[in-house]
Parts: structure tokens; sequence; C-alpha cells
């Protein structure tokens, strides 16, 4: 764009050379001293205490151990069956949102009485904070009492109350449930502000060419929301690999090990095995990890956009 | 487009029923897709307020009253005058907790644990704006090196697992004797709210005319005050997104909270709700209705400053 | 200058500036932390006989004066919470204590013994096996709170109404009678157990192990669950039965607390339930329980080559090492522990009080014998079963340093086992492995 013009006529303006960018420098000084901080620290003490074997129950022991606590995590069936959860959790709640979102946007583009009210309810399960909706959910499934067996009955759908957190074949699904109400709204309003930028002229030409409503969604609609979806699917990847407060309030990993993801396992394995360097090194693997599917990702948008 | 193929009159009467049925069509399309949408995005929180509002006995029944027929406000009676009032040999509640009915001593703490949520929002909102507001003016307005790995590298601090960044942060913290202290809390979030914060401020700023500017740099205005007196009075909406995002994510941050407090000194919103859950001791109305109360300030808040979210957030994407 | 110099001449003045910021903040916060002078002394329990705690700690408080910050959490998650407190330094000065976690406990230095002081090692009135369970490695590590046992209860309504004449003797015998009552559509799931991964599962399991002749580990520490003979397996194959083959017992149990057990027993809709032998207080009490008069204990049923058989426990007041730090404070949480513990002005107040509220068990040998005491038990059982069934109760056989790691992955693996995602035979090897392992590294 500008940068070849910038580059050859920068603007002196204040009279001294380089102002621009020690002005630049000084106001962007605190953000960077704050991210280094929460940045770049824990990424490099994570990496240091996991070379350590430390182990609370026994505080006068905490010998270097190089990379031993990497290979025995990674070596670990448990650590890859977590992985295998994980993925399992992430690809369900992103497949989810990105349709639930999509159909919402939609809707919200449209044009009628009641719009402006609908899009304000919307931010509703956005705004509640992660426990309430966690104990919401919690209560809406329990199995003696909750919602979603009263509700299922009544319509005649079972016949006696069913369980439903404590059946691992439906654990995760029902977590994923959780995680994908509260997201739905802020994906809905990513993808709206993508509908919105389609200019109105692309509808009217694709109209003039004779399309209707189904072949306008799929030759112009989509495409032109490619770098939104991006941004949702990358967006909403990384908060379900990361997520930890439903499992934490919800299952507690459980039952057996059914919702037993790489968050959950990394707080075990510290907080509770007090297995500091074990829980250090698998907290880093997964920053590592969580860093290359963010890179991988946005490189595969930006090639297709 | 005036294309004449048949008698003008036939043509607008198909026109006129073609297009009345297409917009009834359109019309119920809409309501039921409403209706769905609706009831999706509402139907679990009208169930959590009802369920507040029924009495231990009643909220155990199968099936369930969707509406209470016996509605109290007992619960929230409950969490309001909750005090660690003495308890003698005589006025003690000569039964098993568990029993229910039984409100836990950690109910006391509820609200001022809202009181430390509010301070601690409060003072990310105000951090986040003195950091975040310059730096993305400097990003979005200053042409200096290494401005575009900066962007990037700040959206990539989101990257890392907030899972990742407790157990340093938590023996860093412990060492520096900023356990169970707000303090810890509001210089985290901080952190993570900024990355944020800035690319909608980045965003919002790209979209103002470099013309702005100029003319004010030329009018003799250093770069601080062409920020402060030119850019914030024309960012409102895009500022007010951020007040939100920030005062909304640490509202409601549960991780982070859970490991750095330990005493109702320090302990937010979330761990104090969060300690009721497991504990059946407690009547499930109550949880419930502590739920409640957990969601209307962020509820309130959100609704109020809908249209600014989106505004905020659009801003940077309409062109010209 | 070039790009790289310049950027690392931002990332040095960003570190100093990183470093300033940091020390300063610490400072300031330092300064607005809390004032040490005068702190009030720290308990911290579960949330059991919340009220009776209060009052006595009212008591306390008016005969001497000293100020006390009582606090407390769910049972079911309290060992998770507990060291969330200790590795995060929080103030605590005496708490309560499961023998299960001691010797973890003692290693990491959470809690201190205390066998210098006189009044709490005054053992000449406690019962032997909590002095026991008290004591790692030769040291006391405090006073007793209470001891109970598991116990087997069954609704006596639900039998009669299906034509059972007596109580089950052998598991055979619930498994067949559950299928009875079944049969009649007296009860959908006749037997309810706690089996969620949660404070109480050990307790659960090692009541149901015993009972079947088996052991967790032998005497000599080693991991004996795995084995055929003498191990854990015919407990656990009777519960997978239960749940998949005669489907008597809830896949819901996985997910049902032992407070949960309590509350749905007490709502009748079950015939046959393990429960902490105090809880038979709660469930004949017609304002707490709708089948009051109707809960009776019988001896734990015995396994084919099993016994009557069950698993014994205690809890105790633990001293932190910050109490001990500083001689005042000391000497005042020991008052306090002895207060509860032991005899408050004279008498076994706290004792007696929590045996009527709640109907716990004690580890005061003179309180067994107390005319009040039995009166009491008789109002709701059958005190002499209650007394076979204590002498039968043996301490449990997992009590390790490694306890909280092999409890997860032994409780995770039963789990499994009970929902059939994987054998009886790989979820013990599992668990054995487990032991091994940690015995090993420890």
């Amino acid at each position: 764009m500008t940068t070849t013009v910038a580059a050859a006529a920068k603007p002196r303006l204040g009279g001294v050379p380089g102002y621009d960018e020690r002005s630049a420098f000084l106001l962007v000084a605190p953000l960077a001293v704050v991210l280094m901080a929460v940045a770049v620290f824990p990424i490099v003490y994570s990496f240091y205490i996991s070379l350590f074997t430390i182990k609370l129950t026994r505080p006068g022991r905490t010998p270097f151990v190089g990379l031993d606590n990497y290979i025995t995590v990674l070596s670990d069936p448990q650590f890859w069956y977590a992985v295998e959860r994980t993925a399992f959790f992430a690809v369900l709640c992103v497949s989810a949102i990105a349709v639930l979102a999509l159909l919402m946007a939609l809707l919200l583009n449209e044009e009628f009485p009641g719009r402006r009210v609908l899009s304000a309810l919307l931010l509703v399960p956005w705004a509640i904070p992660y426990v309430a909706n966690a104990l919401m959910w919690k209560w809406i499934y329990d199995s003696n009492y909750g919602a979603l067996n009263g509700l299922l009955y009544q319509l005649d759908f079972i016949n006696s109350y069913m369980v439903w957190l404590g059946d691992s074949d439906k654990t995760l699904a029902l977590i994923a449930n959780a995680f994908v109400w509260k997201e739905v709204p802020l994906a809905t309003i990513l993808l709206l502000v993508g509908l919105k930028t389609i200019p109105a002229d692309l509808h009217a030409a694709a109209k003039v060419d004779g399309a209707n409503a189904v072949s306008r969604f799929f030759h112009v609609t989509l495409p032109s929301l490619k770098s939104s979806f991006g941004l949702v699917v990358v967006y909403e990847t990384m908060m379900a690999i990361r997520h930890f407060d439903l499992f934490f309030i919800l299952t507690e990993g459980g039952p057996g090990d059914a919702s037993h993801v790489v968050a959950w396992r990394i707080y075990v394995e510290t907080f509770r095995n007090l297995s500091f360097g074990t829980g250090a090194a698998m907290a880093y693997l997964l920053a590592l990890a969580t860093l290359a599917l963010a890179y991988v990702i946005i490189r595969a948008l930006a090639r297709k956009i | 487009m005036t294309a004449i193929t048949a008698s003008p009159l036939v043509e607008v009467r198909h026109y006129r029923t073609r297009s009345r049925l297409r917009r009834a069509g359109r019309g119920l399309f809409l309501a039921v897709a409403s209706l769905l949408f609706l009831g999706y995005v509402l139907a679990p929180i009208v169930w959590l307020v009802s369920s507040s509002f029924q009495s231990e006995h009643e909220i155990i029944s199968k099936p369930p009253h969707w509406i209470p027929q016996a509605p109290t406000a007992q619960n929230f009676a409950a969490i309001f005058a909750a005090r660690d009032s003495s308890v003698t040999y005589e006025t003690r509640k000569a039964r098993d907790p568990a029993s229910g009915g039984f409100i836990p001593s950690t109910a006391s703490n509820l609200l001022p644990a809202m009181l430390n949520s509010f301070i601690v929002a409060c003072a990310v909102v105000v951090l986040n704006l003195l950091v975040g507001v310059p730096a993305a003016y400097a990003m979005a307005k200053i042409h200096f090196r290494g401005r575009q790995a900066s962007i990037y590298a700040i959206l990539a601090t989101r990257v890392i697992p907030d899972i990742a960044l407790v157990v340093p942060f938590f023996l860093f913290i412990r060492n520096l004797g900023l356990l169970d202290n707000i303090w810890s809390l509001i210089i985290t979030y901080l952190a993570v709210t900024v990355p944020f914060s800035v690319f909608v401020l980045v965003s919002y700023f790209e979209s103002v005319p470099d013309e702005l500017d100029k003319a004010a740099r030329v009018d003799g205005c250093s770069r601080l005050q062409t920020l402060t007196r030119v850019y914030l009075p024309l960012a409102r909406p895009s500022l007010v997104a951020v007040i939100l995002f920030a005062f909304l994510a640490s509202w409601n941050e549960f991780l982070l909270a859970l490991m750095f407090t330990q005493t109702p000194a320090s302990q937010t919103l979330p761990i104090v709700v969060a300690s009721f859950t497991s504990d059946f001791t407690i009547s499930f109305s109550f949880i419930n209705a502590a739920g409640v109360l957990a969601i209307i300030p962020p509820v309130i808040l959100a609704l109020v400053f809908e249209r600014y979210i989106v505004s905020g957030l659009t801003a940077g994407a309409v062109k010209g | 200058m070039t790009t790289v110099t310049s950027i690392r001449a931002l990332n040095r003045r960003n570190f100093l500036k990183t470093a300033a910021v940091g020390l300063g903040a610490a400072s300031l916060a330092s300064r607005a932390g809390p004032a040490l002078a005068a702190e009030p002394i720290s308990f911290a329990t579960w949330s059991a006989a919340v009220d009776t705690v209060k009052s006595h700690l009212a008591a306390f408080e008016a005969k001497t004066g000293i100020k006390v910050a009582y606090s407390n959490s769910p049972w079911a998650q309290y060992r998770e919470t507990m060291i969330t407190k200790f590795i995060g330094k929080a103030p605590i000065d005496t708490l309560w204590v499961s023998d299960s976690w001691l010797p973890e406990w003692a290693e990491a230095g959470w809690i201190a013994p205390v066998d210098q002081y006189k009044s709490l090692t005054d053992n000449s009135d406690v019962d032997q096996f909590c002095i026991d369970s008290m004591t790692y490695k030769g040291k006391q590590y405090g006073n007793t709170y209470y001891s109970d046992y598991m116990a087997f209860i069954y609704n006596a309504e639900l039998l009669e109404k299906a034509g059972i004449k007596a109580p089950p003797e052998t598991w055979a015998e619930v498994a067949a009678q559950a299928k009875t009552i079944k049969d009649k559509g007296l009860a959908q799931w006749p037997v309810l157990f706690s089996m969620a991964q949660e404070s109480w599962l050990i307790e659960f399991m090692t009541a149901m192990v015993y009972s079947n002749g088996g052991r967790f580990a032998d005497d000599k520490g080693n991991a004996m669950m795995q084995e055929p003979a003498g191990g854990a397996a015919p407990a656990l194959r009777w519960l997978v039965d239960a749940v998949q083959k005669q489907q008597i017992l809830s896949p819901s149990c996985v997910e049902t607390g032992e407070l949960a057990v309590l509350k749905a027993f007490s709502s009748g809709e079950h015939a046959f339930a393990l429960t902490p032998k105090y809880r038979l207080r709660t469930l004949n009490d017609p304002a707490q329980s709708k089948i009051a008069g109707n809960a009776k204990i019988a001896l734990m049923p015995s396994g084919e080559k099993g016994s009557h058989a069950t698993v014994g426990w205690m809890r105790f007041y633990g001293m932190t090492p910050r109490a001990q730090a500083d001689a005042t404070r000391a000497a005042d949480t020991v008052k306090l522990m002895d207060w509860f513990g032991g005899k408050a002005d004279g008498e076994y107040t706290f004792q007696k009080m929590l045996f009527r509220d709640v109907g716990s068990g004690f580890g005061v040998k003179s309180l067994f014998s107390d005319p009040e005491i039995r009166a009491g038990y008789a109002s709701y059982g059958d005190v002499d079963l209650i007394g076979k069934q204590q002498s039968l109760a043996r301490k449990k056989d997992v009590v390790t340093p490694w306890f909280g790691e092999w409890n997860d992955v032994n409780g995770t693996a039963w789990q499994q086992a009970i929902m059939g995602k994987v054998t009886v035979e790989q979820a013990l090897n599992t668990s054995a492995a487990k032991w091994t392992e940690l015995k090993k590294q420890s």
C-alpha cells in the first residue's frame, strides 16, 4: 500500500529525525512490558521448571532431570488419550459453533421488526460467567432432578430418567453443548460483521444473473465470509483446546476418564499429584501445540484468501 | 429494468400476489426462526431463574415444575441475610447439614466476593485503556519498524492456554508473596485482556482517515495530544466495546482466580459460587439463586451496551 | 541502528521496566496486605456438623477469649482444596485430617508431629485403633475427631413388601434379593452405592474388598489387588455384574456421591446401600428422612471366601508448622484442639453433641459404655449389632505417602470396569502397576 511512499518520504513533522519511532516506542512500551511479563515469562519459566522433578510431597528432593519429564509425558498412553479427547472435543465444538453461528448470523442479517431485541438477547449467554454456565448445565443434566430428563420424559421421548453426564458415551458431547451454547453469540457477531461487509452490489449482480436465494448463498455469501469464518474457526479452536472451567465443575474429568482432556490432565498432574515438573512439561507442550496449530490454520487461511 | 413482454396489468397482478405470498412466507419463516433462536439462547437461563424461585421441596419434583407453583424468594433472602451469626448450644440446628435447608457459612462471602470482582474488573478496564489505547494508536498510525510483527506477536500471546500460565505464575506470585491479593488477579487479567482490546482499537483507528492525524500535527500537536484531542472523542464505540470486553472477561474469569486466591479477602464471585456446586449440604434452589446473582451484572451490562459491541467490531471492517 | 539491535535495546529496556514494575507492584501490594499481628486461630474443616462446631466454638471463645476463624469446604473435594491452600501458603493452624492422608501430608511437611504437647498425646482414654491411625513413623500427629466404619443398610419396609424374611448375609444373597425386589416392581435400582471419584470412594471400595476376603496391599506394602486369590477381583466383579448383568445397580453410581446416596436412600427408592454407620441416625430421623424407622443395619454381607469384615476409619485434628512456629499461637491452637478432641470443661461435650446431632462414632473408650450413648444407639439401631460390626472393622491398607496419586488412578480404573470399558483384570492390573511404580519412586 503506502509502504514505498512512506519509505521515500517519511513525515518529519516535529522536526526531529526518528521522532516518530521514539514516540511509537514510548506509546507501545507499557503494552510490551505487560505482555512480556505474561507471554514470554511463563513460557520460559514453564520450560525451566519442567527440567526438574518437583514433587511437593517430597520437598527436599528436586533433581535436575533434563528432558526426562517430556519423555515421560510423551510416552504415557494416558497423555495421548487426553490428546484424542481434546481433539474430539474441539472438532465437535467448532463444527457446531460454525453451523449455529452461521444460521443465527443469517437470521440477524435480515431486516425484520424485533431484530434489535434478538441481537441484544443474543449476548446473554456470552455475558454470563463460565462458572454460572457450568452450574446451570450441571443442574439441567442432573440425573435425578434435571430439566433435560424432565423435558424428554414429559414429551414421551424417554420412559424413565436417564443418566447423562455419568454416561461416558455422552459426557464429552454434553460438555461440548454447554461450551457451544456460551460461545455461539460471539461467533455469531463475528460472522454478522462479515456479512455486513458484503457489498450489496454483489447480491444485486447475482440476482440480475438469475441466481435464487440458495445459489446466492453458496456463490456470493459463503465465499465472502471466508475471512470471518477463518477468524471464528481459529479463535474457537483455541478456546476449545484450552478450556478448563466446564471440565472442572461438570465432571472433574470423569466418569472414568471420559472427559480427561489435556487441560484437565495438567491440572491433575500439577495440583492433585503435586508433580510440578511433569505438569509444567505438559503445559509447555500444550502451549507449543497451540502455537503450532494457530500458525498452521492462519497460514492455510491466508493462502485461501 | 423495463422489459415489456406481456400486458402490464396481468404482470402487475402476478407480481403483487407472488410478492405478498413471498412476504408472508418470509414472515412466517422469520418468526419460526426467531422463536427457535430465542428458545436456544434463553431457555436454559429461564430455567435457572425459575429454579431459583422454587423452594427446596418443590425443586426436586419429577418431572420438574417449569413455572414455580409456590414461588418463594427465600433463597435470595438467605444470600443477602447470610451473616456469620453466633450459634450457641441452644440455638444450633441439631441435625445433619446433609439433609438440606442448610446455608453454608461461605454464603456470607457471596456479596463481598461480588465487590472484589467489581474492583478487579474496574481496575482492569482502567489499566486496559491506559496501556492499550496509546499502543493501538501507535500501531495504527505510526509506521515504525516492527509494526506488523508486533501486531502478530500481540495476538500470539493469547494462543498460550491459561493452564500453561497458571503453573509458572503461581510459583512466581507465591514467591513474591502476592498470593491471596487482588493485585495478582488485576495484573494477570490485564495481560490476558489487553491483546484483544488492542486488536479492536487498532482496527478502529485504522479506519479513521489519516488526514485528521496529519492535520492535527500540522497544527503543532505532539503524538500524544493528537491521540487525546482528536482520536479519543471519535473512538467512542470501540472504546465502549473494549471496556465491555475487559470488564466481562475479568468478571467471569475462573481458573486463574481459583489458583491465586485463598481466602475471602481476595476471592472473586465465580470462586465463591463454584464452592457451592458440589456441596449437597445446601439446597439446589440456593445454588441456582447464587447463579442468578452471578449473571445479573454482566447481563445488564451486555444488554445496555449491546450496540457498541457490533459497531465497535464493525468499525474496522467496513472500508471507505 | 539496525532493526535487530533496536529490538534488542527495546527488549533490554523492557526487561528492566518489567523488573522495576514487578518490584514496585510487589512492595505496593505487600503494603496492601493484611496485618499479621493478632490473627485469629484458623480452623479448617469439611462441611459436617457445622452448627455443632459453631456452637462449641462460641463456648470456646467465651471461655478463653481466643478468637477463631472457622471455615469449611465440601468433604468430597477436601483433600484437593486443602492441598491448594497448603501450596498457596494460606493461613491454617488446625484442621481436620483423614487417616488416609497422614503419610502424604506428613512427608510434605504440611502437618507437624505433636508429641511435644502433652495434653494432646495423653491417650489414656483413646481407642487403640485411633492412636495407631494418627501415628506415622513413630510420631503422633494430632488428636481424634471421630471414628466410624462402613455399614450395610437396608430398607426394612421394602424387604417386607417383597416378602423377604431376613436381610442378606452374603453378597450373592444381596443380588438375589435385589432381583426379587426389582422384579416385583418395588424399586428400579434396588442397590444404591456411591462410586463417584471423591473422598469417600476409597472407603466404599475397601469395604467391598474386605468383605469379599481380599486386600489392596499386603502387610509388606506390596500390591495385592491384582491377585486372583486374595485380591480385589471378587469385589469389583460383583459391582460390574450388578451394573451390567443383573441391572440391580444404576450405571449412574459413578456419578453418585455419598451425600447423594444419603438423600436418595432417605427418599425410600432403594433397598440396599453402603453408608457410613453414623448416617443411620439421619436416616431414622422423621424430620430428615422419609423412611424413618425403616433404615436398619445388617452385618456387612460376606463374599464367597470372605467375612463380615468392613473398613473403619478415623479423622483427627492436625496441626500445621505455621501454628507451631510461634509459641503463643501453638499454645492457643493446642487449647482449641483439646477443647474439641479432648475434654471441654471436664466433659466430652463435643463428642456427645456430635453423636446426638449427627450420630457420629468417637474414639473415646469410656463413651462406649456411657448409658446415654447406648440409649442413643438403641433408639435407631441394634446396639449389639453395631458393636459387633465395630469389632470387625479394619483399618485401610492403602495408607501410604503415595495414596493420593494412586487413589485417583485406582478410582478411575474401577469406574471404567463398572462402565464396562475394561475388564476387571485390566482395571486391577492398571491399579497394581501404578501402586508398584509409586512405591518404587518413594
